[in-house]
């Protein structure tokens, strides 16, 4: 009843409550991680099939290499084949020795025959130094890239 | 408060129900997905994946100086859906499209896969560039699934020595065959994601087995001297009109064997495996088929009686021409009258009484206890399938038709009532002339694994058979023999040699007919023998021993193999020094 009595011009604003949300640092950051967290999967899935699409198109270059490199080991056994290399020494006028003059030389032999280079190991693969952690942490956050 | 118990049902009611319907799906839901997890998982991982083999790389075949002489290669089979060629606006220009690039008439092509629903092989070992170049068309309908095929570069060279392969990349005869274990490697397996269409899924394949390369084999022949050998065996049965023949190169000390030649033989050029002549050209006829070897055995004979101190070089006795044993009379092979001869006499001038003569010293029990000890009677476990192991005529064996008597004896000290291999034959040689020792003959020098490491097989040694002493005595008398004194088709150009011929007639039911196999074993050079070579001519028509007919083509391969194996003249005068 007091108040209906105040004078107009008197009255006393009643003070509005603001209810502003906070602009608190650890909600934005849980906000940044939970995003992050969501993206990641999706980071990965899609490196994961950009590495797959790599893989097999990788798979697909080795299979047709190696079929090239058997065709090649091939081609050049028949090169080297002993009906050919006979063929060409009689086109270029070779033939067997009906007399031949043997001379011993005071000299080591040559070499004996080896096994063609084919059919041996190939160079061992260069191991790399082990990368620092820190190298590894950023390839990491990188997704590897 | 009656309104209250009222609601109360009209709540519980439904709320029984669907607890008790949850109750039932939940139930379900655990049979499903705890009791029968294990059968529902596997049904589906059997619907949505399948699995692949992947066919191993055979392994290659090297000659002993690394060259190839058998080797795979990558091809393409080519099937034809039916079903896609059914409609002709479709199968029209694919037909014309893939009979293009795999040369066939299209016509053809369509009439092998018209009225047929699955998909049809049209083509089978297309080349790997060719098979490429169909894949990159994507011709409607064509699939193409990876094979391999055996390529030899050397052509014919050898190819009894090798075998061959089946459609299945699995060896069927020769050094295929025997070491298909280490040749054919391991299959790899592949197990993949498929779609409803039973294609595979991208990303979904996982391989779970890599395939392992199969071993590649060093061989001990050399390709120069195999062809060599052939070359040789394929004139001298020519020349000599024979029905086909051995020759083998043989490392006396190791028992490599640097060269195995079969007339006739198995080549590839001319290869018809529906022929069922050819097919007995599978087996290789140097280990496969028994002869009697006639005078060789002679050698064997000798060995055994001045190993046992009964006889020297120099031994005399009187030769009348024939000996007279129970109601059988053996005489010389020439019909001739010899006299007084001397052991070495005995081998030079092949005499069979004074094989007989030894015999008699030696007795039954110990002239068989060294043909064991040389390895008669039993296989010489030479890597090729198919081995004889011989035939020696001994008292107590009742399957015996005649059954055995002591005129067998007489008879096997110069080479009959006894069958052998050329392999065993020539093996029993090398023991005689290399020191004493009985070598086993062997065709693969190492093996390559699927790292590239090489492992070497070392010679095996069987036993001794002979002294050293005795070995070197045996030597001296088989120089003789080649070099009577003077000269003559037996002895090498450049090279001091020594050997043995062997003319036996072929045996049948009733006895010997007139055919013959006529042979020659011989080694070089005498001091320090770096091959041994056994020749074969098998039914010669014209009918000229082992000393005529087949004496000089061991004599001509021993020089020029020894010339090409860098071995120096045994006449110095031939030789200057720098």
């Amino acid at each position: 009843m007091a108040a209906i009595n105040q004078p107009y011009g008197q009255r006393r604003s009643l003070p509005v409550p603001v209810r502003l949300p906070g602009f608190n640092g650890w909600v934005l950051a849980a906000i940044v991680i939970a995003g992050l967290a969501a993206m990641l999967p999706v980071l990965q899935n899609s490196t994961a099939t950009s590495r797959g699409f790599d893989v097999q198109r990788l798979q697909n270059e080795q299979t047709r290499i190696n079929g090239d490199i058997r065709l090649l080991e091939a081609d050049v056994a028949q090169l080297t084949s002993l009906p050919r290399i006979q063929r060409r020494a009689a086109e270029i006028g070779l033939g067997p020795a009906e007399t031949p003059i043997y001379v011993t030389i005071d000299e080591p032999g040559p070499a004996p025959a080896k096994i063609p280079a084919e059919y041996l190991p190939g160079p061992a693969p260069k191991t790399d130094e082990p990368e620092s952690w820190l190298h590894s942490l950023l390839k990491w956050v990188r997704l590897g890239q | 408060m009656a309104q209250r118990g009222h609601g109360t049902r009209r709540v519980w009611l439904p709320a029984a129900f669907l607890g008790a319907f949850a109750l039932v799906i939940l139930g379900r839901l655990v049979q499903l997905q705890v009791i029968q997890h294990g059968a529902y998982a596997r049904q589906t991982r059997e619907e949505q994946t399948a699995d692949a083999t992947f066919y191993a790389r055979r392994g290659s075949i090297l000659d002993r100086n690394g060259n190839v002489l058998a080797a795979s290669v990558d091809t393409w089979n080519v099937y034809v859906s039916g079903r896609t060629w059914r409609a002709p606006e479709r199968s029209g220009p694919a037909s014309q499209q893939l009979a293009s690039l795999i040369r066939m008439d299209p016509v053809a092509l369509r009439a092998m896969v018209a009225g047929k629903n699955g998909d049809v092989l049209v083509a089978r070992d297309v080349d790997y560039a060719t098979g490429n170049a169909i894949a990159a068309a994507e011709i409607p309908g064509v699939v193409l699934l990876p094979d391999s095929k055996r390529v030899t570069p050397e052509g014919d060279v050898g190819a009894s020595v090798l075998g061959l392969t089946g459609l299945d990349n699995t060896g069927l005869a020769g050094i295929e065959l025997s070491h298909n274990g280490e040749l054919l490697g391991k299959p790899g397996q592949a197990v993949y994601e498929r779609d409803t269409t039973g294609d595979p899924i991208p990303f979904g394949r996982s391989v779970v087995e890599e395939p392992q390369p199969g071993q590649d084999l060093v061989l001990t022949i050399d390709r120069y001297l195999q062809q060599m050998a052939e070359q040789k065996l394929d004139a001298a049965v020519k020349e000599h009109r024979a029905q086909g023949g051995s020759v083998i190169m043989m490392d006396p000390h190791t028992g490599e064997i640097l060269a195995l030649a079969s007339s006739p033989g198995l080549k590839y050029s001319s290869l018809d495996l529906s022929d069922r002549k050819q097919v007995e050209l599978l087996k290789n006829r140097a280990v496969t088929d028994l002869y009697e070897p006639g005078s060789v055995m002679k050698v064997v004979t000798a060995a055994a009686a001045i190993d046992q101190g009964l006889v020297t070089p120099d031994t005399s006795y009187v030769d009348t021409g024939e000996i007279r044993l129970y109601d059988v009379t053996i005489k010389n092979w020439d019909d001739r009258v010899y006299g007084v001869q001397t052991m070495t006499g005995v081998l030079q001038n092949s005499i069979n009484t004074g094989a007989v003569f030894m015999v008699e010293k030696l007795g039954q029990p110990l002239f068989h206890k060294y043909l064991d000890a040389f390895g008669f009677g039993r296989t010489t476990g030479i890597d090729l399938s198919g081995e004889a192991e011989g035939i020696i005529r001994k008292p107590g064996d009742e399957h015996l038709d005649p059954p055995w008597s002591p005129v067998d004896l007489a008879t096997q000290s110069f080479g009959q009532s006894i069958s052998v291999t050329p392999i065993q034959m020539l093996s029993a040689i090398a023991a005689c002339i290399n020191g004493g020792l009985l070598m086993k003959p062997h065709l693969v020098a190492a093996t390559i694994d699927g790292r590239g490491v090489r492992h070497d097989i070392a010679p095996t040694v069987e036993g001794r058979v002979i002294s050293e002493q005795t070995s070197a005595t045996i030597r001296m008398m088989l120089e003789k023999v080649v070099n009577p004194g003077w000269p003559d088709p037996m002895q090498p150009r450049n090279y001091t040699a020594g050997g043995k011929s062997g003319t036996a007639n072929v045996p049948v039911a009733s006895g010997y007919d007139d055919r013959q196999i006529a042979s020659f074993v011989e080694f070089a050079p005498t001091d320090n023998p770096r091959l041994i070579v056994l020749v074969k001519l098998d039914q010669n028509q014209d009918l000229l021993t082992g000393r005529v007919a087949a004496a000089p083509v061991a004599a001509a391969i021993l020089d020029d193999a020894l010339n090409y194996l860098n071995v120096l003249p045994s006449d110095v005068n031939k030789q200057v020094r720098r």
